[in-house]
């Protein structure tokens, strides 16, 4: 597909989701619409590194980004975000602060975003956007914290079963260290889980 | 009252009238030391600001009590996630002491927000302070050592040593009361 038909898709896919949660005329959403940009990122680009302040609102078309933390000298991902998904530094982003983690790309991706200055704007000359605004951060805060919950509430088993249950593509596209590290689970630990994946056999059959 | 128009104009500035129409939809509630203000199971109806009082949220991992929140005097305090979807809650919410609040319905909250944009707005800026909170919450959570953890909350949060009981405080800071007994000597001096 060329850029042009790209962006329409993309403008489309957007107009659906704002749909989901206020009413939104076609001439309301074409204000709206000239403010995304495509953003494009290789594999391994770190699209926000630590000290930067976070410009974008992304949500993801194409490819698989992760947010993580460095601690002492490990990195800690605190998120892995796919097709469909929105990936930024809230606290950067919102505060308009320097970020304390950075956001890259694990495979080539394809954002549409919006800059703080021109969400902003569209708040002021679209004020029914702020119900849009408000709907959209109580969607983000009900997954974190069921994010958190599972993190402190389930063994290491449940979360890994869950999580591959939900999201049974990432084992192919991730690396087992990024999802170990957001499952909270040891890489040694991980690796003997995925036995679990194999589907149970009846009858024993020679490999 | 004080408390609620310190809360709100935090996020944005309200005219006397708005202020009105809003305390006018709030409920005051008196409860005792104990009270069970959320059960688990229960969808959560309100969202509580505490005029007076301590107050905490915890949940259940097995038998244990984990303790996700001690609000005191100004604070907002509810099960969020249950409040923002209208589904069973996970969590309970409790009265750590005599407490006086003022609590919002749902639907009472429907109605202010139906009121206008402004208030609209004043709603995503107060979720978006939940929101970067509980970010915050998670990002010192993993950074930071425990005994750290232990400073930084003293430091913001020294009279709750004096309210709340230290295997609460204990819980909160994810870690054991003997490790939070160990660490009170830093605060002396």
């Amino acid at each position: 597909m060329n850029e042009q038909i790209l962006y329409k898709h993309y403008l489309e896919t957007v107009y659906t989701y704002f749909r989901r949660f206020i009413e939104l005329s076609r001439e309301e959403f074409d204000f709206i619409a000239p403010y995304f940009e495509i953003r494009k990122f290789d594999k391994k680009t770190k699209v926000l590194k630590i000290g930067e302040t976070d410009k974008y609102f992304n949500i993801i078309m194409k490819g698989i980004a992760r947010k993580y933390l460095m601690v002492k000298k490990k990195e800690v991902t605190i998120q892995l975000s796919t097709e469909g998904h929105m990936i930024h530094s809230e606290i950067s982003f919102n505060l308009q602060q320097p970020s304390d983690c950075i956001i890259e790309a694990i495979e080539p991706v394809t954002f549409f975003s919006m800059s703080y200055e021109n969400i902003q704007l569209i708040y002021q000359k679209i004020p029914k956007t702020e119900k849009l605004g408000r709907m959209i951060i109580t969607e983000m805060f009900i997954k974190k914290d069921q994010r958190d919950f599972k993190q402190l509430n389930k063994t290491t088993r449940e979360r890994f079963l869950d999580y591959m249950h939900n999201h049974p593509d990432m084992l192919q596209r991730v690396p087992q260290k990024y999802l170990a590290s957001y499952l909270n689970i040891k890489p040694e630990t991980f690796s003997r889980l995925k036995h679990l994946l194999r589907p149970k056999r009846n009858v024993p059959v020679k490999e | 009252m004080q408390s609620l128009y310190e809360y709100i104009t935090r996020f944005t500035n309200v005219t006397q009238q708005e202020f009105e129409q809003m305390a006018g939809l709030l409920e005051t509630i008196h409860c005792e030391k104990k009270h069970i203000l959320t059960h688990k199971g229960q969808v959560e109806k309100y969202l509580y600001i505490i005029n007076k009082g301590l107050v905490r949220k915890f949940f259940y991992k097995n038998k244990e009590e984990v303790i996700t929140q001690i609000a005191r005097e100004k604070d907002l305090v509810c099960s969020s996630v249950s409040f923002l979807s209208q589904k069973p809650s996970e969590y309970v919410v409790e009265a750590l002491e005599p407490c006086t609040l003022f609590a919002m319905s749902y639907d009472n909250l429907q109605k202010i927000y139906s009121m206008g944009y402004h208030m609209e707005r004043m709603g995503r800026l107060i979720t978006l302070d939940w929101l970067l909170q509980k970010e915050t919450w998670e990002h010192d959570r993993l950074r930071h050592e425990p005994k750290e953890r232990f400073i930084r909350f003293m430091n913001e949060n020294g009279d709750f040593v004096q309210r709340v009981q230290q295997k609460y405080l204990a819980s909160y800071l994810n870690m054991k009361p003997e490790t939070f007994s160990r660490y009170k000597h830093l605060l002396r001096g």
